[in-house]
């Protein structure tokens, strides 16, 4: 079986600065990869290489198995790689209804209307949203937003998902009640997704494997326990203080 | 082999939408620019005449007087147009939105138009002027400053205002906890507006130089119209303007150096890019003296329109003999220049706010057509166009239309660049991640997205091209001589009142097609 997601060696710069180095990553199928990372690390940027926003100065990137971006070129457009994505600020499409923001991607796969129709139905009634499919998103509450962000994504059922800090806006009880649908969805259809985030309370609770992004490298990768057995840059023994004060070194 | 077709074919639709749009803007502008360099270069015969009139004195003394008075009037622009931008832009002046409107409105009107409004005003026979001394201060070097100055000074104006409207508020906010009013705007706001008002500058200076009408009202030899004079019955020597055209040609170009340095890679944030809230600083005691100056300033540029109204006022029986087909010469190539436009603005915009491959360069050459006098590119028009193979576009209102396409691309360009600039580039990325290619993206998400800005670009083009006097007058066919051209030909021996209520006439038509813009522009509300 081959890897959904698979980066390699990859490379970006932007002007003389390099946002990303020798970055290698892979995603197995139906796995939740968290990448952590401070503010300016690259995280987003790596989000990008992979949707083909932008392509790598230098290095690889597959999609099971097949190379879609190397060394400067893009060979398969975000068009064509099927996935999805859900950006921070959700760019929901504001003169669309919540209807048209779900049907616009199934559209451009030339699905039929009555296919549309019920994957449509189905995903609202997944995200508590049915009976809003004919609002604007003007006229939906912070956390309808993030759903019919959560929706419009996962209607399209993509090879993987990737969402870059989708509820780092939001207060703690919104937050906790998205991610616990977001983890539910996650494993009931065996999402293999990709979760940019800086908190890693919010990655604890839906990824399998954690990836550390420091300054455009890799610094560490593995599971939570593996990675805190030892944390090898101050960021990441941060993290583990933060989530597990009592591993903080004693003050005098 | 067909699936693969397909998908080259929708991989290309960006390039070649753009390669279309770079096509139609280099047939229009960049071609006549070629025509002058080759032909300068080759030198025929006819130009060698040309060439000894640039050996004389005479037109240097003609063209650096165009210069250092296009200069003073970018300066008394800014002097004018800067603090009245802060005034009007973000401070608390009562009515300060309805000022700024009625301050910014002549900026679409001809010039000329307002000449002749300050000439009935204070004229030999004016309504407030009667005296040798105001006519002879009008009809001078320094009359046609001043009122090519108050003319132009709201490009500066809204400039300004807009890009202090784009500020983040709590800049200003940090500065008001510890200085005053006057010190906040000085050290805070107008160094933030200063790119805005150097294009401001810089705009007003490639206006002011490529002005003909006001030179030609007011009795002011200017070098546009030395070179226009030279294309027409009497003076008729096209080589010798060709040559004229020369030195104007350089300061197009560094003009255009000028603007890539000072605004062009920052000109979004210029402009204002994602504006978080409105800056409004309070005036507090100043708020009276405040609220005067600005509507001082804000209705010092209609006067005009009171000796306008007051002269059309003394007999205006005949206007129906005397518009013609002015009125509909006026709206239907500009409305096709304006349609044409806002379609190539939303490619082209887009383009140059994603920073596609090939939109720096195509920004580049509207900036230069746009700079470059026009009696320079109607030169070149008239080289490329009138032959004996395109008499079909030469001879009708098509090459008026290519003529606004030249110079004014770059204005519903950048309206629509900076939409899309403002905008979070995630719901087109969005879009495209779902699998709409780019077409796709473009009618379902882009122009909805943008359609305000679209509406904008049309109405800001569509009114330069109606208030265009310039390039019109070079190479409007026999017989379809549209309102301004009509106005400033009658202005010599028709009527006075007659050319004042034609000059009112394209007001109107100007203020209606803002108003109908307006309310088309007003945001609405989705239930």
């Amino acid at each position: 079986m081959t890897t959904p997601i698979s980066v390699d060696r990859v490379a970006f710069r932007r002007g003389a600065q390099d946002i990303l180095s020798e970055v290698s990553l892979s995603i197995d199928a139906a796995q939740v990869v968290a990448i952590l990372g401070p503010s300016g690390s690259g995280k987003s940027t790596l989000l990008r290489v992979v949707l083909g926003l932008v392509a790598p100065d230098r290095g690889f990137v597959r999609l099971d198995g097949e190379v879609v971006s190397a060394d400067g070129r893009i060979f398969r457009p975000p068009e064509e790689r099927g996935l999805a994505v859900v950006f921070q600020d959700l760019a929901l499409w504001p003169h669309l209804t919540v209807r048209g923001n779900l049907a616009f991607g199934l559209a451009a796969k030339h699905l039929p209307a009555d296919v549309q129709d019920e994957r449509i139905s189905r995903v609202l009634r997944r995200v508590s949203l049915q009976g809003k499919q004919d609002r604007y998103p003007a006229n939906l509450s912070g956390g309808e937003r993030q759903r019919v962000a959560i929706a419009r994504a996962l209607v399209l059922e993509p090879r993987a998902l990737l969402l870059d800090e989708p509820l780092s806006n939001l207060d703690v009880p919104l937050k906790r009640e998205l991610l616990g649908l977001l983890k539910e969805i996650l494993r009931e259809r065996r999402v293999t997704a990709v979760y940019v985030t800086h908190d890693l309370r919010e990655a604890m609770q839906l990824a399998h494997r954690f990836a550390v992004l420091e300054a455009g490298r890799i610094s560490q990768t593995g599971t939570l326990d593996e990675l805190f057995a030892n944390p090898t840059t101050a960021f990441l023994r941060a993290l583990r203080e933060d989530v597990d004060p009592v591993s903080a070194p004693t003050s005098v | 082999m067909d699936r693969h077709l397909s998908a080259t074919l929708k991989r290309a639709q960006e390039p070649l939408a753009l390669g279309a749009v770079g096509s139609m803007l280099i047939v229009a502008a960049l071609l006549p620019f070629v025509f002058l360099v080759v032909n300068l270069v080759r030198a025929p015969a006819e130009l060698s005449a040309g060439l000894a009139l640039l050996g004389s004195r005479e037109p240097w003394f003609v063209f650096l007087r165009s210069v250092g008075s296009a200069l003073v009037v970018a300066l008394a622009s800014m002097l004018v147009g800067m603090p009245l931008g802060l005034l009007l832009g973000c401070t608390d002046v009562r009515g300060r939105k309805a000022a700024l409107i009625l301050h910014v409105f002549p900026v679409f009107l001809p010039p000329f138009l307002l000449a002749l409004g300050w000439f009935h005003l204070f004229g030999r026979s004016g309504l407030w002027g009667g005296s040798e001394w105001t006519s002879g201060a009008l009809f001078s070097l320094g009359g046609s400053v001043a009122v090519e100055a108050l003319a132009f000074a709201p490009v500066v104006t809204s400039l300004v205002a807009l890009a202090l409207q784009g500020i983040d508020p709590s800049l200003v906010e940090a500065a008001r906890v510890t200085a005053r009013p006057g010190r906040v705007a000085t050290r805070i706001l107008l160094p933030l507006a200063w790119p805005a008002a150097a294009l401001g500058g810089l705009v007003v200076f490639a206006l002011s130089l490529s002005e003909l009408g006001v030179p030609m009202f007011l009795r002011v030899r200017s070098y546009s119209a030395a070179v226009f004079a030279r294309l027409g019955a009497v003076q008729y020597a096209p080589g010798e303007a060709l040559v004229l055209t020369l030195p104007m040609l350089l300061i197009s170009i560094a003009l255009l150096v000028l603007e890539r340095r000072l605004v062009g890679p920052r000109s979004f944030s210029v402009l204002g890019l994602r504006s978080t809230g409105k800056t409004v600083l309070p005036l507090g005691s100043w708020r009276p003296i405040g609220t005067l100056v600005a509507w001082a300033g804000a209705l010092a540029t209609l006067f005009p329109f009171v000796g306008l109204a007051w002269r059309a006022s003394t007999g205006t029986a005949a206007v129906q003999d005397w518009i013609g087909s002015g009125v509909q010469n006026s709206i239907v190539p500009a409305a096709i220049a304006a349609t044409l436009l806002s379609g190539m603005a939303v490619v082209l915009g887009r383009a140059i706010a994603l920073r596609r491959a090939g939109a720096k360069a195509l920004d580049a050459l509207t900036v230069l057509a746009f700079v470059t006098p026009a009696a320079v590119l109607g030169v070149g028009l008239i080289g490329v166009w009138n032959r004996s193979g395109t008499q079909p576009i030469y001879g009708t209102l098509a090459i008026i239309v290519i003529g606004f396409v030249a110079r004014y691309a770059v204005l519903p360009t950048r309206t629509f660049a900076l939409a899309v600039a403002r905008a979070s580039p995630h719901f087109e990325e969005s879009a495209a991640v779902e699998g709409a290619w780019f077409l796709r993206r473009l009618v379902r998400i882009v122009v909805p997205l943008h359609a305000g800005a679209i509406v904008a670009a049309w109405l800001l083009a569509f009114v330069f091209c109606l208030r265009d006097l310039e390039t019109t007058i070079l190479f409007y066919p026999a017989g379809s001589a549209p309102l301004t051209v009509r106005i400033i030909t009658l202005e010599a021996n028709g009527p006075e009142p007659v050319v004042a209520a034609l000059a009112l006439v394209h007001t109107s038509i100007v203020a209606a097609a803002l108003v109908l813009g307006a309310l088309a522009f007003r945001p609405r509300r989705r239930a």
